[in-house]
């Protein structure tokens, strides 16, 4: 069995997205250190008028965090597109957002049907969105590069018939931070 | 001594405010809210004004009128030598056709003012403008109508990210004040000081907005004055109007913006793509998608915190469907304007109707430090956990959710949930 189960995990497409700046990005998304705080969602397959909920509460949350405004719509930008990803192209699935006093850590995993080339999905404007994605106006394949483009590490393991499992986290380095009591 | 006078000074100027007698502590106006900032304890209403932004929900679902707006009463004109009326264009949705526009607008004279001007005089110069500022700042999408100060307030106040997406020009009725102060001055022979420029206003924020400005560089107006004040004063002085022969010159081409939808409208070009929201809870939505970035098609968003535009805000007398059909009505019987608008384009263009960046005045936040806060926060969770989620209100805070962020600054405790503390005995 567990010779099975290493073969499979060796097997997922994997695509990793950290800039040099960020040294401890790829240790940090495969052995992330407990968290101060998480939020937790179900992502509904399909349900495309409810799409957004979770991402406008992480926001929400964070706001009051005081995360700085322009590092939150980064943020927000990632999250819903994450979001809108697992409701156009998946059975359905989880959002988490681990927050901690200098970033968050947001994963999502699926119910699959998994992702046939991660890496072709990495480039913009390839989508296999279906024709109800269309018409909502998604499925312009942008979806994960703008992922990419909007945090400061990033990674996602996907293959045909399995879960897909999506890491990304946002430094909030611009905090509104304290000390200000002279006045 | 010294600390005290300088906080007086520092607190934020309302219109709205709460008369505690009369107040039942029933809790509608804590729920309708936009900005969460009505509290009840000890059963009566509490108005947190580092919150509120005068946009007069509150006046209009309190049910014994115990929410109240200040504006300014008609003596305050005494004070000065030239008076000055600028009139809101949802004044023309108030009066009846047997009075009429023109009689209503003769009524301001016979209340002391020496000129008046109309907001609607200057509608298609600054849609001009307005379509310019959208050209020339391709890179700030979608821009938002700031004329509407409740907005310009809930934008600091909650969504200070976009602050600069706003549009940073005078609104219509500061650029006539600008102007007419400054061109009096010059004609009257007087100091800017012994001119008294009055708005004739709708709503709430626009009395606060008079007091508190936001974003202008020199004081504007002397005072806001209540629609529903001066409808008064022309109910008794009717016989005295029928004999008034006085010519006026009044613009209904351009009263359509009392109305939501008009402006987006009249600002759609082939180029530009426009949308219109009323309503402030509406607006609240929006904002949140435009905020994530998932409205940035839209190259103009209007913005209007009562939910018919203008012609919805609480210091009108009528009914805002009826006034809005007369608006509408008069427009659509009237003449385009022929005004010579190069003379106000070139103002604008000159930087004359600039106005200093907005600055946040932001609420979100529960601690400056985000250790503290993320500590308050674990706390909101764990206590929005033995709530019961219904967000009744009965506690006096608006949501169970603000019921928790109250326990954790240790302003309520969990007794304040009557609903927790029955289920608990039984």
């Amino acid at each position: 069995m567990k010779v099975c189960e290493a073969a499979v995990s060796n097997s997922l497409h994997e695509h990793w997205a950290v800039p040099d700046e960020v040294k401890d990005g790829r240790e940090f998304i495969l052995n992330p250190p407990e968290p101060e705080l998480v939020l937790d969602y179900e992502i509904e397959s399909r349900n495309y008028a409810k799409a957004g909920k979770a991402s406008s509460d992480i926001k929400l949350t964070l706001k009051q965090l005081g995360v700085d405004p322009s590092v939150l719509r980064k943020i927000a930008i990632a999250c819903y597109e994450a979001e809108i990803n697992v409701v156009a192209h998946s059975k359905g699935g989880k959002m988490h957002a681990n927050i901690y006093d200098d970033r968050v850590l947001v994963i999502l995993e699926d119910e699959g049907p998994g992702i046939e080339d991660v890496e072709k999905a990495m480039l913009p404007g390839f989508s296999t969105a279906d024709e109800l994605a269309r018409e909502m106006g998604f499925g312009a394949g942008l979806g994960l590069p703008n992922i990419k483009k909007n945090c400061d590490a990033m990674h996602i393991s996907s293959r045909l018939g399995y879960k897909t499992r999506l890491n990304f986290f946002v430094l909030f380095d611009k905090l509104i931070n304290g000390n200000t009591n002279e006045q | 001594m010294v600390t005290q006078m300088s906080n007086k000074k520092k607190e934020y100027y309302h219109s709205v405010y709460l008369e505690t007698d009369k107040c039942v502590g029933c809790t509608k106006c804590v729920r309708i809210c936009p900005t969460e900032a009505i509290r009840v304890r000890e059963g009566k209403a509490k108005i947190d004004s580092t919150r509120c932004i005068d946009c007069g929900e509150c006046i209009n679902t309190c049910p014994v009128n115990a929410i109240r707006i200040i504006s300014d009463s008609l003596d305050e004109l005494k004070k000065y030598k030239y008076k000055l009326a600028i009139i809101s264009a949802s004044y023309a949705g108030q009066f009846a056709e047997d009075i009429g526009l023109e009689k209503a607008l003769k009524a301001l004279f016979h209340l002391g003012f020496d000129d008046i001007a109309e907001q609607a005089m200057i509608t298609d110069i600054t849609a001009d403008i307005i379509r310019d500022y959208i050209r020339t700042h391709p890179k700030i999408r979608p821009i938002l109508s700031s004329n509407c100060p409740a907005i310009v307030r809930l934008v600091q106040v909650r969504f200070p990210s976009l602050l600069s997406n706003l549009l940073h020009i005078e609104s219509p009725i500061s650029m006539l004040a600008k102007y007419y102060r400054d061109n009096i001055t010059i004609e009257e022979k007087l100091k800017p000081e012994e001119i008294g420029i009055f708005l004739i206003v709708p709503s709430a924020s626009q009395v606060t907005a008079v007091h508190q400005p936001e974003g202008t560089y020199k004081h504007l107006h002397d005072g806001a004055i209540a629609i529903s004040d001066i409808y008064c004063k022309v109910m008794d002085i009717q016989k005295d109007l029928d004999k008034d022969n006085r010519k006026i010159n009044s613009y209904a081409n351009g009263l359509s913006w009392a109305v939501a939808g008009q402006e987006a409208q009249e600002i759609a070009a082939d180029d530009i793509r426009t949308l219109a929201i009323s309503g402030i809870h509406n607006v609240i939505d929006i904002l949140s998608n435009i905020e994530s970035h998932r409205l940035d098609q839209y190259d103009y968003i209007e913005l209007r915190s009562c939910s018919q535009g203008c012609v919805g805000g609480s210091l009108n007398v009528e009914n805002p469907f009826v006034a809005e059909n007369r608006i509408l009505n008069m427009v659509r019987s009237s003449k385009k304007l022929d005004i010579d608008n190069n003379y106000f384009f070139k103002l604008y263009r000159e930087g004359y109707f600039d106005v200093i960046p907005l600055e946040p005045r932001s609420i979100m936040e529960l601690d400056k430090d985000i250790k503290k806060a993320i500590g308050l926060m674990k706390k909101v969770k764990e206590t929005l956990n033995k709530l019961p989620g219904l967000d009744c209100g009965v506690c006096g805070s608006p949501t169970c959710k603000a019921l928790a962020e109250d326990i954790a600054k240790g302003n309520a405790t969990l007794e304040d949930c009557i609903i927790r503390t029955r289920k608990l005995k039984s």
